[in-house]
C-alpha cells in the first residue's frame, strides 16, 4: 500500500511516524514546501520519499500523486484544504483523507462559521456582527455600545484566513481606559481593512466577537460524513510566553490526557461538545451537499453564556494536538483511514491509551513570532541520545534539511518535543530535562514554555473552568443557558440575539 | 518606598498604546507605597527615552502636566514616599532608566545607592553580550533588598528581585497585546490586567520586541517583608501569592487569642487596621464598631515626612462616632506603633469624647530598629517601642493597658517559615539609622 502526505509541519511528521508503525506496513510519500528532517528520514525508511512543492497547487499534488502511484492522500495542514486538493484528488480517483474545499469553508471563514451556528440555532456560540470597512465597525460599536453591552468585550479577527493577521482581544470594561481600547480597536479596524483589500472574493472583511473567558480546550474528530468519532480532548496554548503572556502564536504546546477528558474539563462537558461538532459536521454538509471525509475539530471553550463553546473550527487536526492525540491513538491508523474512505467508521473500534498523559512542547527560535525574519536560517544541533535517553520524542517543524545534511531553523515554530507518563506534571518535567539537547550552533537563543503541563498552570485552569462552570451551572438551573439578556435605562429589555437573528435576515429580504 | 509600574506591549498596533495612561492608573493604585513624588520614562518611535517627574500626588502629577506627559507604548513609572525620589537616567555606556523599590547596600544614602546601582548597570548591560545574563550576574553581586523596573533604549523593559526577596513585584498580562510588572497586584487589577504570579526571588524577567525572558529564580525561598503584610500592601493586594486581607485577618484573630481584654466593643484605627480589627472581633467573639469618619483623602500618617503633617494627617483622618463608643470598654486595634503620636491622639480623643476603659491592641510586635532596606521607619530615637516599654507606653498615651504581637505570633498568623520572612525592624541588631 502507498501513501502520500501533504504539508510539512510538526502535526504532518507525526503523521508520517504513526503511519510507519501501522501493520499495513505502507510505503510513505510526501509532499512539503520545507525538507522537514523527521519526514524526509521516514519516507526514506518506508520505501518512499519527500518532495517539496507548493502544498496548495492542485496540478503539483495531483502528479505527484499519479507518478507515485498512490492509494490514498492524507491532507496535514488547512491551506491545501482551502485551495481544494481533496477536490483535486478526489476528481482523479484518488481517495483523500481531508476537507474538500468547500467544507473546509467552517474553518476558512470564522464568520461563515457563526452565521451556520445560527441560522441553525446550534449551541455554543457568540454573539457577532461582520463588517466590510473599519469605518462600519467603529461607528457600529459606538453606537450601540451602550444598548449592547457585549460589544464592550470583543474580540476582533479578519473574517477569513489571512496572512498574518492575528486576533485581538479587547476588553473594556473600565470606563477610564476607554479611550486607550477604542483608539486601539479603531486602529486596527484600520489595518485589518486594508490588508483584506486584497481579497475580492468575499464581503466580509471584519469579524467582530463577543469576547468569553473560560478553559479553552480542542476536541478533534474523525468523520466519513456519517458518523463522528471523538478523540481525547487536548489543550493547546497559544501565548508565546509563560502564564499566557506575550503575543499570540500558532501553539506553544499542548496537554492531554491520561484519559479522554482533561482535568479540567467534565465527561458531560465532553459529550456536549461531541454534539456540538456533529451539528457543525451535519449543517455544513446540508448547506453544502458535499460529504465530509477527515478530519474535524473544534476549538473549544467553556463560557458562562453556554458552556461548552465553539471559539473556532479546525476543518483539519491541530498542530500541535495531533500529536497528543496519535501518541494515545491504539487503534491503527490506516484502518481509521480506509474506514473513513469506505464510510464504515461506525463499525470501527476506536481506541486510545487511558494510561498514557502527553505533554508536547514547541521550540521556537528568538524572533518567532514577532519577527521571523530575524529567527529565520540558524543552524541547528540535536543530542538525539538524549532525548531518546529521557523518554522524549521530537517531531520536527519549521525546519529545512539542507543539502549537505545541515538542518536550518525557518522562522517559524522549529520543533515539537513530546513526552507520555501517568500524569501530566512528570511528563512535562521530563521535557524540561531534555530541552537542553536542542541548540543552536550560531549562539541565536530558542524558547519553550516550561509552564505547559506544570501543577501550577493546571491549578489556574482548573480554577479558572471552576468559576465559569458555576455560572454556566447557574444559568442551566435557570433555564437561561444560551441567551443574552440585557436591561437599558430608557430602553428596557434588549436582547442581543434576537437582534443579530434580525439583522441576519435583513439583507435576504431586501 | 516607591510603588513601580512596569508596561509593556507586543504585536502589531502597539505604537496605538498610551504606556503614561495606563502606568498612571496603575501608580494611582499604589499610593498607598509613597505619595511624595511621581515619575515615569516611556519610549516612543523612533526609540527615543522620554521621561518626567515631580512632586506631589500622582492624580495631581498627571493633572499639572497634562499634554506634558511624554507618549509611547512602553514604559515605567514610580510613585515613592520619599520628595525628589526619581528614576535614575544613566545615558552612557548604555542608556537606562531605572525604578527601585528597596535599597542596595553600595551607599549608605539610598538615592545614591540606587544611583550607583544603575550605573553599574548600564556598565554591565554594555559588556555583557547577554542582558539578561548581565542582569542576573548584578542582581547576585550587589546586596541589599530591592526589586526593580528599568527601560533601556533598546526597548528593552527588565524587570527583577533580589536573591533576598524582601521587596513585592509581580506580573500580569491581559490578551496578546499587553505585559505588566507592579509593586503589587492591586495595580494589575485596577489597570484590566490578570494576575499572572510573582517575580520570583532572584529572578529577573525581560521583555524585549523578539521574546519575553527569564532566569532560573534563586533556589532560596527569600526573605519577604513582614511589614507589607502588616501595614504597606494594599488590602486588595495578593503579596508573595499571600492574600493582605486573609493575612490581616489572621493577625487579628491571633491577637485576640494571644492578647485578650475585657471590653464592650472593638474598634479599629483606619483604614490599614479595620481588618484586624475584625478578625479579633471575630476571634474574641466581641461586636466590632467603626469607630471613626475619615475627612479628606487618605493619609498614611506613618509615611508623612514632618511631625506636623502627620499630626494633621491623624486628626483629619480619626473624627470618632460618639455613640459608638460612648460609655463603653473599647479594645482599640492598630496595625503598628511608630512614635506614638497616632496612638496618643486616637486614646485621647477616644475618652474625652465617653469611652470608659482603653484597651490598645497592636497587630505587630513593637518597632525598635529602622528599616535596612528602606521602608521609612525613623532612626531609633524617633521609635517610641525603643525607648518606652508596654506600661510606660500605656501610661504615656492614656490608654489601660497596651500590648503588641510577638514577633512568633506574627509569623504564625502571617503562616511563612520564619526563615521566609524579614523582620529586622521588630528586632534589636537591624539597622542603626
Amino acid at each position: 500500500m502507498r501513501v502520500m502526505g501533504v504539508g510539512g509541519g510538526a502535526r504532518e511528521h507525526a503523521l508520517a511516524w504513526k503511519l510507519s508503525l501501522s501493520d499495513h506496513k505502507p510505503e510513505i510519500f510526501w509532499i512539503a514546501e520545507n525538507r522537514n528532517p523527521g519526514i524526509y528520514k521516514i519516507c526514506k525508511d518506508n520505501q518512499g520519499e519527500l518532495r517539496t512543492g507548493r502544498t496548495t497547487d492542485p496540478k503539483t499534488i495531483v502528479r505527484s500523486a499519479r507518478g507515485w502511484g498512490v492509494d490514498m492522500v492524507v491532507v496535514g495542514p488547512e491551506e491545501p484544504g482551502f485551495h481544494g486538493i481533496p477536490d483535486a484528488l478526489e476528481k482523479e480517483g484518488i481517495h483523500c483523507i481531508g476537507a474538500s474545499q468547500e467544507l473546509s469553508i467552517i474553518e476558512r471563514s470564522k464568520a461563515d462559521l457563526r452565521r451556520l451556528q445560527w441560522e441553525n440555532n446550534l449551541p455554543g456560540r457568540l454573539l457577532f456582527r461582520t463588517f466590510k470597512y473599519a469605518r462600519e465597525a467603529s461607528d457600529f460599536i459606538r453606537k450601540n455600545i451602550d444598548t449592547q453591552p457585549w460589544l464592550q468585550n470583543i474580540v476582533i479577527k479578519p473574517a477569513r484566513q489571512s496572512g498574518g493577521k492575528g486576533v485581538k482581544l479587547i476588553e473594556d470594561r473600565l470606563a477610564y481606559l476607554h479611550d486607550d481600547k477604542e483608539r486601539f480597536k479603531e486602529a486596527y479596524f484600520d489595518s485589518l481593512q486594508e490588508s483584506m483589500a486584497a481579497y475580492s472574493d468575499i464581503e466580509d472583511k471584519i469579524l467582530v466577537e463577543e469576547k468569553a473567558w473560560g478553559p479553552e480546550y480542542s476536541l478533534q474528530c474523525f468523520t466519513d460524513g456519517k458518523t463522528v468519532l471523538g478523540t481525547p480532548l487536548v489543550q493547546d496554548n497559544k501565548s508565546a510566553h509563560e502564564f499566557d503572556s506575550g503575543p499570540e502564536t500558532g501553539g506553544m504546546g499542548s496537554i492531554s490526557g491520561p484519559d479522554m477528558i482533561l482535568p479540567f474539563v467534565t465527561r458531560e462537558e465532553y459529550d456536549k461538545s461531541l454534539k456540538i461538532v456533529e451539528g457543525i459536521v451535519e449543517a455544513i454538509q446540508k448547506k453544502t451537499g458535499r460529504s465530509y471525509h477527515g478530519m474535524v475539530g473544534g476549538q473549544m471553550m467553556l463560557t458562562e453564556n453556554e458552556g461548552p463553546t465553539i471559539i473556532e473550527m479546525y476543518s483539519r487536526l491541530g498542530d500541535p494536538e495531533a500529536l497528543n492525540m496519535l501518541a494515545m491513538l491504539k487503534t491503527d491508523i490506516i484502518d481509521v483511514f480506509q474506514a473513513i474512505v469506505e464510510r464504515r467508521l461506525s463499525k470501527l473500534k476506536l481506541e486510545f491509551t487511558n494510561e498514557d498523559a502527553v505533554v508536547v512542547k514547541v521550540v521556537a527560535p528568538n524572533g518567532y513570532p514577532e519577527k521571523k525574519d530575524k529567527a529565520k536560517g540558524h543552524p541547528v544541533q540535536v543530542f538525539e541520545t538524549n532525548i531518546k535517553r529521557n523518554g522524549c520524542y521530537l517531531f520536527w517543524g519549521n525546519a529545512d534539511l539542507q543539502e549537505n545534511g545541515e538542518v536550518v531553523t525557518g522562522g517559524s515554530r522549529l520543533l515539537a518535543l513530546m513526552a507520555m507518563d501517568h500524569t501530566l506534571p512528570p511528563a512535562s518535567a521530563r521535557i524540561e530535562k531534555t530541552v537542553s539537547s536542542i541548540q543552536l550552533t550560531d549562539g541565536w537563543g530558542l524558547y519553550h514554555r516550561t509552564d505547559i503541563g506544570s501543577e501550577q498552570l493546571l491549578a489556574k485552569r482548573h480554577d479558572s473552568a471552576e468559576r465559569v462552570r458555576r455560572l454556566y451551572k447557574y444559568r442551566e438551573e435557570q433555564g437561561t443557558l444560551g441567551r443574552r439578556m440585557e436591561w437599558v435605562p430608557k430602553v428596557g429589555k434588549v436582547d442581543p440575539s434576537q437582534l443579530l437573528l434580525k439583522e441576519m435576515r435583513g439583507p435576504e429580504k431586501a | 518606598m516607591p510603588g513601580l509600574v512596569g508596561f509593556y506591549t507586543f504585536g502589531e498596533g502597539r505604537e496605538n498604546w498610551d504606556a503614561s495612561h495606563f502606568i498612571h492608573y496603575g501608580l494611582s493604585a499604589l499610593q498607598g507605597r509613597g505619595q511624595e513624588s511621581v515619575s515615569l520614562a516611556v519610549i516612543g518611535p523612533g526609540n527615543a527615552l522620554h521621561t518626567l517627574g515631580g512632586k506631589g500626588g500622582v492624580e495631581d502629577f498627571f493633572e499639572k502636566n497634562g499634554t506634558g506627559i511624554p507618549k509611547g507604548f512602553i514604559g515605567i513609572g514610580q510613585t515613592s514616599s520619599y520628595v525628589d525620589d526619581h528614576l535614575v537616567h544613566v545615558k552612557a555606556p548604555y542608556e537606562l532608566v531605572l525604578a527601585l523599590d528597596g535599597k542596595t547596600d553600595l551607599h549608605e544614602n539610598r538615592g545614591e545607592a540606587s544611583k550607583l546601582f544603575a550605573r553599574q548597570f548600564s556598565q554591565l548591560l554594555h559588556s555583557e553580550k547577554e542582558p539578561l545574563k548581565a542582569t542576573s550576574m548584578l542582581i547576585n553581586k550587589i546586596g541589599g533588598g530591592y526589586s526593580f523596573v528599568a527601560l533601556t533604549h533598546k526597548q528593552e523593559l527588565i524587570s527583577g528581585r533580589n536573591p533576598l526577596g524582601v521587596k513585592p513585584l509581580e506580573t500580569g498580562s491581559v490578551g496578546f497585546d499587553i505585559a505588566v510588572v507592579a509593586s503589587e497586584t492591586c495595580a494589575l487589577d485596577v489597570m484590566g490586567i490578570d494576575h499572572t504570579g510573582p517575580v520570583e526571588t532572584g529572578e529577573v524577567i525581560m521583555f524585549t520586541p523578539e521574546d519575553i525572558r527569564g532566569n532560573a529564580p534563586a533556589a532560596d525561598a527569600g526573605n519577604f517583608c513582614s511589614y507589607e503584610y502588616v501595614y504597606l500592601a494594599r488590602l486588595d493586594s495578593k503579596v508573595n501569592t499571600l492574600p493582605v486581607a486573609t493575612v490581616r485577618n489572621n493577625i487579628g484573630r491571633e491577637l485576640a487569642k494571644a492578647h485578650p481584654a475585657k471590653a464592650d466593643v472593638v474598634i479599629g484605627v483606619p483604614e490599614t487596621a479595620l481588618p484586624v480589627a475584625n478578625g479579633y472581633s471575630q476571634e474574641a467573639g466581641l461586636p466590632q464598631e467603626l469607630g471613626f469618619v475619615r475627612t479628606g483623602e487618605n493619609i498614611r500618617a506613618a509615611l508623612e515626612p514632618t511631625q506636623k503633617e502627620r499630626l494633621v494627617g491623624v486628626q483629619l483622618k480619626l473624627n470618632p462616632v460618639k455613640s459608638a463608643i460612648e460609655g463603653k470598654d473599647v479594645v482599640l486595634v492598630d496595625d503598628s506603633v511608630v512614635r506614638g503620636n497616632t496612638l496618643h491622639n486616637t486614646v485621647l480623643n477616644l475618652k474625652r469624647n465617653g469611652a470608659h476603659q482603653v484597651h490598645v491592641r497592636i497587630g505587630s510586635p513593637t518597632l525598635i530598629s529602622p528599616c535596612p532596606y528602606g521602608v521609612e521607619i525613623p532612626p531609633r530615637d524617633e521609635l517610641v517601642s525603643s525607648s518606652l516599654n508596654e506600661k510606660e507606653l500605656a501610661n504615656n498615651v492614656g490608654a489601660d493597658s497596651i500590648s503588641f504581637m510577638t514577633v512568633d505570633e506574627l509569623q504564625h498568623a502571617i503562616g511563612l517559615p520564619r526563615q521566609n520572612l524579614c523582620m529586622r525592624c521588630f528586632e534589636n541588631g537591624g539597622a542603626t539609622r
